[in-house]
C-alpha cells in the first residue's frame, strides 16, 4: 500500500511538473542566485547592499554550519583560504551538499520544528526515528513533497517509522494535527480560526474544520508488548464503539464535526473535507488513505504555491538570517513580504525544480544576499537584507562545535528505560535539553539562558576535557606545539575558523607571560574562546 | 544610573498595585515628610525595599502522577469506594482527613480545602499541563508555567538568584513559555546538592581572571558587526556569574540549618525540597516548586499511598508550622495539589485510575483563611455535589492571593494577547 501511494503522489507530481514546465524554465542555482539579486534589487529599490561580502574565512565557517552543522576543521580552514580557484564557494557548497552530513544537520532542524510543539510528551519517543528518517530522505535527494507526504500520510509504530512523528507529536488529535501541517508545509497560522472567525484573516472557522476533516480517522493508540510499551498511529474506516474518555485519543471517529459555540455540549455539524487554499474537497465517508492522500496531493500541487513559499521562505530565512515574512512560519495572504517578486520567483523555481531541497541551498547560498558580510539583526525601520545576520547557534551545532574544538570523541546513546517506554539517550540530546529551542520562533526572541551560561562556564565535564592533563585536546596541543603564537593560532582556527589578529595575539602572550604558568594559562584561552560570543554566534 | 532608576521604579510600581509612575511619584511625596533629608534615588530606593518586603511568594508542592483522594484529603470510610483508610479528626472540629496524614491533621486550621475540584484531562502530560498553566496544551500557544508567571508578574529584581526554582522531577510541568527564557524554572534535580553547574570550578581569583581575558577577546567581533551580540552575551555571562559569586548562594544549603530543624522536616527527598523552599522564600525567590510522587497507584493503591503520604505529611506540616512562626506564612501562599484525582472503584489490582472529575487542593497561606472546606462529594465521591471549583477557578484565586491580575495579558510569539488566566472566577470563600 505504502509503494502504491509513492507512485501515486509521483505520477501526480510528474504530470504537475509538466504541466508547469510549459510556462516557468527550471534554472540553475547560478542563474536563480544571480536573478535574485536583480529583483531583490528592485524589490529594495536599491542598486546594491550598503555592506560589502564576507571574506573566505567567514564564508566557510557560515557555509559550513549552514549546511553540516559543525565549524571547519584547521584543515578545511587552510585548504579553503589557500585555493586559488573562482569558483570555489560554488564548489565548497556543492561538496558540502553530497555529505552526509547534510541529511544529519537538517534532519535535526526539522525534528525540533515538530517536536518542539509537541503537546504530548512522550513524542520524545519518535525521535530518534524521525532523525534517522529525515537524515536518509534527506541524504537520497528525497524532493520536499515527498517527505511532505511522508509526514501527512504516516503510519505505524513510533519507534519504527519517523514519519510518524508529527501526528504522534499532537496525539493524532485531527484539530492539533492540522494545525501543524498547515503551519509546517504552508506557513499558514489557520489554527487561528478554531474557535472564531479571525479578525484580520480571511480563514473562515468553517474551513479550519474543513482541513481537520481530513483527519478524523487517525488515532495514536498505545502499545505494549510485554513490558515495553509505545504508540502507533493508525486509523480506521469501520466504527463500532464508542470513543475512548478521559480526552484520550485512541479511536478516530468516522467524520470530523465543527461544535457550535452555543452548544458546546452537542456534538456539533459534520465537515466535508476541503482544502481551504484551493478549495478541492472529498466527500464524507471517504476513506482514510483517499482524504490523506489527497490531502498531501493537493497540497504539495504547483497549484498551491503555499507549500513552495513555506519552504522557501524557512530556508531563506535559515540562510540569510531573516525572512521575507517574519514570523517565518506566518505568511498568510494577509501578511506584508518584505521582497515580493523575489520571493516569488523563488518559490516558483522551487517548483519548476522539482521542490529538489539542494537546488535550494545551492542558490540561496550563491546569491549576493547570503554572501554578504554579517551584522547585528536589522531594526525594523531599516532596510532588510543589507547584511547577513549573526545567529545564535542551534543545540546541534554548538555541541558539534565543542565536540571539534576540545577534541574529543562524541560519546555514544545509552538505552534509557521508563516505565517501559525505552528510548536511546546521548550526550547529545542532555546538551540539547539545556541550549535547544524551538527553530521557528522568531530568532530575536530566543534568547540565550542561565542554566546555558552555568553550563558553558561551569560544568565539570567541560572543565576536565580543557584541562591541560596529557590526555585532552588541549594537553596534546601543549606537547605538540612548543610555540606559544603558533598554539594560539591553532586554538583560533579550531573555535573561531580564523587567524588571530595581532592584537589577540597580544593579549593572549601577555596573558601567558602574568600567569607564569602555560598549561594554566592555555586553559583559561581555550575557556574564555568557548565562552566567546564569536563562539556561540554563526557570523 | 537612568537604567537602575527605571528598572527600580518599574518594581515598585508593579508591586504596590499603582497603576501608573505619575501615581508612584505622588505616593512617594506624600510620604515626604518621614524621609526628609533623603537624596530622590535614596527614597526610590528605601521605597521599593519596603515595597519588596510586602511581595508575595508561593510555593507549590506538585503530587506528581494524581494523588487519591480517598488516601489523603476526602477519606471515605465506611463506604465501599473508601477501601480500607480511616478517617481522623484534626486540630478543626467537623474536619476529618486521612489517617495517613496525622501531622497534616495538626494544621488543619491553617489549610483550606477545595474537596470540588474537577476538569476534563484525565491523562497525565495534558492535566499535569493544564493544571500548571491554566490552559490544555496546544501546538500553537506556548502557555507559561505558574512559576514563570509569578516570576514575571511579581518577581523580585533586587535578588542575585533566580526567582522561580523547581526541586525535583516534575514532569510536563512546563515552562515560561512565550515569556521567555529569563522565566523559566531554575531546574534542580535534588534539594540536597547545590544546583548544577554553580561551583565553580577553580578558585574566585582564577574566575574572574577568566571573565576578564573573555572581556578582552571580545573585541575583536565586538569591532566586527557583533556589538550588539556581545553586549547581550556580556549581560548574560554578568548575571550568571553574579548567581554563582554571590553570599546568597548559602540560600541552596540546607546543611546551614540547624540539626533540629532539618530533623523536623525529615530527611526525605520531599522534606530537603520543603526545608529549601522556605530558605529560598525567606532569601527573596518568588515561587518555589517542590516535586513528589510518583502517586500514579494503577496497582496496591493503598500500601502505596500509604508510603506516599508518610513521605509527604511531616515536612508539609512543618512547612507551614515553620513559616507560620517566622512570620512569613501570610505573604506565602503554599499549594498542595497534583494533575487530578483517582477513581472512586477500586481496580482489580488493588488500584485506582485516573479520576479528573473529583479532586482535592489544599491552600494555605497567604492570606487563605484556613480552617475550612470548600465544596463535597457526594457518598461515594463520585461526583461533586457543592461549590464545583474548575482549574480557571483555581488561578484565579491563586492570582488573587499573589495580587496578580489574572486579566492582564502577554503577546504570544503570533502576536496574540494571551490572559494570564482565560475565564473562571476568584473562589471568594477561600479568603472570607
Amino acid at each position: 500500500m505504502k509503494l502504491a501511494k509513492s507512485i501515486a503522489v509521483t505520477i501526480a507530481v510528474s504530470t504537475a511538473t509538466l504541466l508547469v514546465s510549459s510556462v516557468v524554465v527550471a534554472e540553475t542555482p547560478r542563474e536563480a542566485a544571480v536573478k535574485v539579486g536583480k529583483l531583490l534589487a528592485q524589490d529594495l529599490k536599491q542598486d546594491s547592499a550598503d555592506n560589502p561580502q564576507a571574506d573566505d574565512e567567514i564564508f566557510l565557517k557560515r557555509a559550513m554550519l549552514d549546511i553540516i552543522g559543525r565549524l571547519p576543521t584547521p584543515e578545511e580552514a587552510i585548504s579553503f583560504a589557500i585555493d586559488p580557484a573562482e569558483d570555489k564557494r560554488e564548489k565548497l557548497v556543492h561538496r558540502l551538499l553530497k555529505t552526509d552530513e547534510f541529511g544529519s544537520n537538517w534532519a535535526r532542524y526539522w525534528r525540533d520544528v515538530i517536536l518542539y510543539r509537541r503537546t504530548e510528551e512522550r513524542a520524545l519517543l519518535a525521535s530518534q526515528k524521525l532523525e534517522e528518517f529525515l537524515t536518509q530522505q534527506l541524504n537520497s535527494d528525497t524532493s520536499w513533497d515527498k517527505i511532505a507526504t511522508a509526514f501527512v500520510t504516516a503510519e505505524g509504530d513510533v519507534r519504527e517509522e519517523g514519519a510518524t512523528a508529527l501526528i504522534m507529536a499532537q496525539s493524532g488529535q485531527p484539530e492539533d494535527t492540522v494545525a501543524e501541517i498547515s503551519r509546517i508545509f504552508m506557513g499558514i497560522q489557520i489554527q487561528c480560526a478554531q474557535c472564531h472567525d479571525h479578525p484580520t484573516d480571511r480563514w473562515k472557522r468553517e474551513q479550519f474544520h474543513q482541513l481537520a476533516a481530513f483527519f478524523p480517522r487517525v488515532a495514536v493508540r498505545p502499545v505494549r508488548e510485554g513490558e515495553k510499551r509505545s504508540f502507533a498511529v493508525v486509523s480506521q474506516d469501520r466504527f463500532f464503539s464508542r470513543p475512548s474518555n478521559n480526552n484520550n485519543r485512541y479511536r478516530g471517529t468516522s467524520e470530523h464535526s465543527m461544535k457550535d459555540l452555543e452548544k458546546p455540549e452537542e456534538r456539533g455539524k459534520v465537515m466535508t473535507p476541503v482544502l481551504f487554499t484551493t478549495g478541492e474537497s472529498l466527500r464524507i465517508g471517504a476513506t482514510d488513505d483517499s482524504r490523506r492522500e489527497s490531502l498531501a496531493k493537493w497540497m504539495t500541487s504547483e497549484n498551491n504555491s503555499w507549500f513552495a513559499k513555506a519552504y522557501v521562505n524557512r530556508i531563506w530565512a535559515e540562510l540569510v538570517g531573516e525572512g521575507f515574512y517574519e514570523p517565518i512560519d506566518d505568511i498568510g495572504p494577509d501578511r506584508d513580504c518584505s521582497a515580493p517578486q523575489t520571493m516569488d520567483y523563488l518559490a516558483e523555481q522551487f517548483v519548476a525544480n522539482d521542490y529538489d531541497v539542494k537546488w535550494l541551498f545551492e542558490t540561496i547560498t550563491a546569491t549576493d544576499a547570503y554572501q554578504l558580510r554579517s551584522q547585528r539583526r536589522r531594526n525594523y525601520d531599516e532596510t532588510p537584507f543589507q547584511a547577513n545576520c549573526n545567529q545564535r547557534l542551534r543545540a546541534d551545532q554548538l555541541f558539534s562545535s565543542l565536540i571539534s574544538v576540545l577534541g574529543v570523541e562524541e560519546p555514544g546513546a545509552r538505552e534509557f528505560n521508563r516505565q517501559g517506554y525505552s528510548a536511546r539517550f546521548s550526550a547529545r540530546n542532555l546538551f540539547n535539553t539545556a541550549f535547544g529551542f524551538d527553530p521557528s520562533d522568531p530568532r530575536a526572541e530566543v534568547k540565550a539562558s542561565i542554566p546555558q551560561a552555568l553550563l558553558m562556564m561551569n560544568s565539570p565535564i567541560i572543565s576536565r576535557a580543557i584541562s591541560a592533563r596529557s590526555d585532552t585536546g588541549l594537553g596534546r596541543l601543549l606537547r605538540q606545539i612548543d610555540d606559544d603564537e603558533e598554539l594560539i593560532t591553532e586554538l583560533y582556527l579550531r573555535a573561531y575558523s580564523r587567524a588571530p589578529t595581532d592584537e589577540e595575539v597580544k593579549i593572549c602572550t601577555g596573558f601567558i607571560k602574568k600567569i607564569g604558568n602555560r598549561g594554566e594559562a592555555f586553559e583559561d584561552i581555550l575557556w574564555s574562546l568557548i565562552n566567546s560570543t564569536e563562539f556561540q554566534y554563526r557570523r | 544610573m537612568s537604567t537602575k532608576l527605571h528598572h527600580t521604579m518599574n518594581v515598585s510600581v508593579g508591586k504596590n498595585g499603582l497603576t501608573s509612575r505619575r501615581d508612584f511619584v505622588k505616593a512617594l511625596g506624600a510620604g515626604g515628610a518621614a524621609v526628609a533629608g533623603m537624596g530622590w534615588m535614596d527614597r526610590m530606593t528605601a521605597e521599593a525595599a519596603a515595597l519588596r518586603e510586602r511581595g508575595m511568594s508561593c510555593i507549590l508542592l506538585w503530587m506528581q502522577g494524581g494523588p487519591s483522594q480517598f488516601e489523603t484529603f476526602s477519606p471515605k470510610a465506611g463506604h465501599k469506594n473508601g477501601g480500607e483508610t480511616k478517617a481522623i479528626s484534626t486540630d478543626v472540629s467537623g474536619i476529618q482527613i486521612s489517617e495517613h496524614l496525622p501531622n497534616t491533621a495538626g494544621v488543619m486550621d491553617d489549610v483550606c480545602l477545595i474537596r470540588s475540584m474537577n476538569s476534563k484531562e484525565g491523562s497525565h502530560p495534558r492535566a499535569s499541563y493544564l493544571l500548571h498553566t491554566g490552559y490544555v496544551p496546544t501546538a500553537s500557544v506556548k502557555y507559561p508555567t505558574l512559576g514563570s508567571i509569578a516570576s514575571q508578574q511579581i518577581g523580585n529584581d533586587q535578588l542575585d538568584l533566580p526567582s522561580f526554582v523547581r526541586i525535583g522531577r516534575a514532569r510536563g510541568a512546563g515552562g515560561a513559555g512565550f515569556l521567555g527564557v529569563e522565566y523559566d524554572p531554575f531546574q534542580m534535580q535534588t534539594a540536597k546538592r547545590q544546583p548544577e553547574n554553580t561551583e565553580i570550578p577553580s578558585t574566585e581569583q582564577r574566575y574572574q581572571r577568566r571573565l576578564g581575558l573573555l572581556g578582552q577577546l571580545e573585541g575583536q567581533f565586538e569591532k566586527n558587526g557583533g556589538e550588539q551580540e556581545v553586549a547581550d552575551h556580556r549581560k548574560l555571562y554578568n548575571k550568571a556569574s553574579k548567581i554563582v559569586l554571590s553570599p546568597q548562594m548559602n540560600a541552596f544549603d540546607i546543611q546551614q540549618e540547624s540539626a533540629a530543624m532539618r530533623n523536623a522536616y525529615g530527611d526525605s527527598e520531599f522534606g530537603a525540597g520543603c526545608l529549601l523552599a522556605r530558605r529560598l522564600v525567606e532569601t527573596g525567590a518568588t515561587f518555589v516548586e517542590v516535586a513528589a510522587g510518583n502517586w500514579d497507584t494503577h496497582q496496591d493503591n493503598f500500601s502505596r499511598s500509604q508510603e506516599l503520604c508518610e513521605q509527604v505529611d511531616q515536612p508539609y506540616a512543618q512547612l507551614l508550622k515553620d513559616l507560620k512562626q517566622r512570620g512569613m506564612l501570610d505573604r506565602t501562599l503554599v499549594v498542595w495539589m497534583g494533575e487530578f484525582g483517582r477513581t472512586p472503584r477500586i481496580n482489580a489490582r488493588g488500584g485506582r485510575d485516573h479520576y479528573p472529575r473529583a479532586f482535592n487542593v489544599a491552600l494555605a497561606g497567604g492570606g487563605v483563611r484556613g480552617g475550612q472546606v470548600i465544596g463535597k462529594t457526594d457518598a461515594g465521591g463520585v461526583s461533586v455535589t457543592d461549590r464545583p471549583v474548575g482549574v480557571t477557578d483555581l488561578f484565579r484565586t491563586i492570582c488573587h492571593s499573589l495580587k496578580i491580575d489574572g486579566d492582564d495579558t502577554n503577546m504570544s510569539s503570533i502576536g496574540r494577547p494571551i490572559p494570564i488566566v482565560e475565564g473562571g472566577e476568584t473562589v471568594s470563600e477561600v479568603f472570607g
